[in-house]
């Protein structure tokens, strides 16, 4: 055969030094694969989104992203897409904690939507650069919590602050969350902000294009823009977006404010375990419907309801809803704490 | 070893050297999971940043050593809505006040002598007028009080008049609103005029220097004066600037603070005493825990002083005796009265 005639015609050591180039040149071609698989170029950058209520759904969610994310060799920076008006404070700190981490390790852009504040602020504060669009709302650095008042002593518990601290106590307790709170932004953005503490404290709410010129933001830009400057930062000359969505499963809570306090409902027909109060929010009340508004826009469908009761004969169930529906302080349906109304 | 197994051998083992040397660096140079970077965070550890929640001690003393005097207290009602159990609360609603808010006062009252009457509203009284003639109910509990005490802002223009007449007549009268007032019914102007006092809408804040919450301000008084005595500072939560246009003694917020509706500092008073009448604008600074801040328990013993030193003897002046004012002479029968037109004969 003129095949084993060639081989023949080289001796073995030739031979093997033939395999052995072959070899190579095979191997030459899966090497970029196999260095890639356990040292992947990071040629990613990841939009986490931060969007609804802050609560501790939220975090769960945006502490698993970036937790993953920091361990992810191929992601070398990170979004933040934002579009929130905040929630609850721990959540809010949590969020803050683990964006803080993240832009210790990589380039981290906050790209706000539509409005970042109160909690939703805090958590992008580590970020490299705040983006935002003209009209973006962003600030409200703050808590929100009803005045302290006094109740009538609760027999029973262990203790006298079980049920119900002192007046001055609680003050105290809210000036410290709300001074946690404001500490914390002035350590992140404090050479930033063009403005003393005491204003900041203000929590008052700015326009995207008032927002870049007073330091609660740095670029007018949109959320493709955001992404393109943390891939340049992160040195990729070419990269991929992944997109990594956030929050509960089953629907973000809505939140609503009832003359006493704020709440969250996690149902469009709540039951008592739907509805969580929240004393002690970081949160723009901007954003946050009242019941009242929500009742009446609900209007006609109480009504078609009333109508529908009507038609089946159940009295009594109608005029409970009629009633329910005439009484609009909405304090009835929640456990009250008193709220004091800014004039 | 045959030939073919050799040369398979060669092939196989250089594939695996180079691959698994590729994946070796790969693995080596890999950033892997790092441990966790260590932030500092100093601004959680401070320990500036824990607010005292200490209550604090309250004191409330009356230097007067005056004869007993009855002090009536209208601590409002529940937006005329319903009658209001005056044995579990002095008042509800926006403008109302329960018996715990005044209660410092109160005891300070009772424990030198004094008598207090407490006036309950009637919330149909709107609708029921007194017929002319006779006092309101207001007008009938003014009549027996020495001084009056009032967290109510709204008032029947005829009770408006018996309190007008009341403070004429040498009582003295505390008026405490707040800045909420403002945004109920028509408001207190008829009331602030007959006492010649003023409120300004807006409350006052302090963002620099405050007790705990920006809206619980600090005040200092500006002259000496005896509603003043010994105080060198009080708290308002959430108080309206108030004013008159004779002052025998103020109490001002200290720099820093500013107006919410002009968002511009202010120094306007947040209490005024006037001749027979204290107005301030804040309605909870007498409350138990606002009694143990600073110097609001000084404040409250001297306002008690103020109430029970008075001039007024409520057994001859008005508004109980103001059919009949002794001061003045009584017309001899069949005399025409000031119209000219003889009287008419009542029916029957």
């Amino acid at each position: 055969m003129p095949a084993k005639k060639y081989i023949e015609a080289f001796s073995m050591r030739q031979q093997v030094a033939i395999v052995v180039v072959a070899a190579a040149v095979v191997a030459g071609l899966f090497v970029p694969a196999v260095y890639g698989t356990t040292n992947e170029p990071a040629d990613t950058v990841a939009v986490v989104e931060v969007e609804g209520p802050v609560n501790a759904a939220l975090a769960d969610d945006v502490e698993t992203e970036l937790t993953e994310v920091r361990n992810n060799d191929s992601v070398g920076a990170v979004v933040l897409k934002i579009d929130t008006s905040g929630g609850q404070p721990v959540a809010s700190e949590r969020m803050y904690k683990s964006v803080q981490r993240t832009s210790d390790e990589m380039p981290v852009i906050a790209s706000v939507q539509d409005i970042s504040a109160s909690g939703g602020y805090y958590a992008m504060a580590p970020a490299d650069d705040i983006y935002v669009l003209p009209t973006s709302t962003v600030g409200s650095i703050g808590l929100n919590a009803p005045a302290p008042s006094s109740s009538p002593p609760a027999e029973g518990p262990s203790g006298p602050d079980k049920t119900g601290s002192n007046e001055i106590e609680q003050w105290a307790q809210q000036q410290t969350l709300a001074d946690t709170f404001v500490d914390a932004m002035m350590a992140e953005r404090g050479d930033e902000f063009e403005m003393s503490r005491e204003e900041v404290a203000h929590a008052d709410v700015y326009l995207g294009t008032e927002a870049i010129h007073n330091g609660f933001a740095d670029e007018i830009g949109s959320l493709d823009e955001a992404v393109h400057e943390a891939a340049e930062r992160a040195n990729m000359r070419t990269y991929e977006v992944d997109t990594r969505e956030t929050g509960m499963d089953g629907g973000l809570p809505i939140l609503i404010q009832t003359d006493d306090e704020l709440v969250a409902v996690y149902s469009n027909d709540p039951g008592y375990a739907d509805i969580e109060p929240m004393p002690f929010a970081y949160v723009y009340d901007g954003a946050v419907p009242h019941i009242d508004t929500i009742e009446r826009f609900a209007a006609d469908d109480v009504e078609a309801a009333v109508d529908a009761t009507d038609a089946t004969g159940g009295e009594d169930a109608t005029d409970d809803e009629a009633n329910g529906t005439e009484e609009s302080d909405g304090t009835d349906d929640v456990p009250s704490l008193s709220r004091e109304v800014s004039p | 070893m045959s030939r073919a197994m050799t040369l398979a051998v060669a092939f196989v083992a250089t594939i695996a050297l180079i691959l698994g040397g590729a994946a070796g660096i790969g693995y080596l140079t890999a950033d892997g999971a790092d441990s966790p970077p260590d932030l500092e965070n100093d601004h959680y550890l401070d320990e500036e940043l824990i607010s005292d929640g200490t209550p604090g001690e309250a004191d409330v003393t009356m230097s007067s050593t005056g004869p007993a005097q009855t002090v009536l207290i209208d601590a409002g009602a529940a937006d005329g809505a319903m009658p209001v159990d005056p044995l579990a609360l002095l008042g509800l609603g926006a403008d109302g006040a329960a018996d715990r808010d005044v209660r410092p006062l109160v005891n300070a009252l009772i424990e030198n002598g004094h008598e207090v009457r407490i006036h309950t509203p009637d919330p149909d009284a709107a609708q029921r007028p007194p017929a002319d003639g006779e006092p309101t109910a207001l007008g009938a509990d003014l009549a027996e009080a020495d001084a009056f005490v009032t967290f109510r802002t709204e008032y029947a223009e005829e009770e408006v008049e018996d309190i007008e007449v009341f403070v004429e007549n040498d009582g003295h009268v505390l008026l405490a609103s707040d800045a909420s007032a403002e945004f109920d019914g028509p408001g207190a102007a008829s009331l602030d005029s007959a006492l010649g006092v003023t409120t300004h809408p807006g409350y006052v804040y302090n963002m620099e220097e405050h007790d705990l919450n920006y809206q619980r301000v600090y005040a200092e008084p500006d002259i000496d004066s005896p509603i003043t005595r010994d105080v060198d500072r009080v708290v308002f939560q959430s108080a309206t600037p108030v004013g008159a246009s004779t002052t025998q003694g103020t109490l001002r917020p200290i720099d820093g603070s500013q107006l919410s509706t002009t968002r511009e500092s202010t120094e306007e008073p947040l209490l005024v005493h006037q001749g027979n009448v204290v107005i301030a604008g804040d309605s909870a600074f007498m409350s138990p825990e606002n009694a143990q801040r600073v110097d609001n328990d000084v404040l409250i013993g001297n306002l008690a002083d103020f109430l029970v030193e008075n001039d007024r003897d409520a057994g001859t002046q008005p508004p109980e005796g103001d059919a009949d004012p002794p001061s003045e002479p009584v017309p001899p029968e069949g005399e025409l009265p000031d119209d000219g037109l003889p009287e008419e004969e009542p029916p029957g």
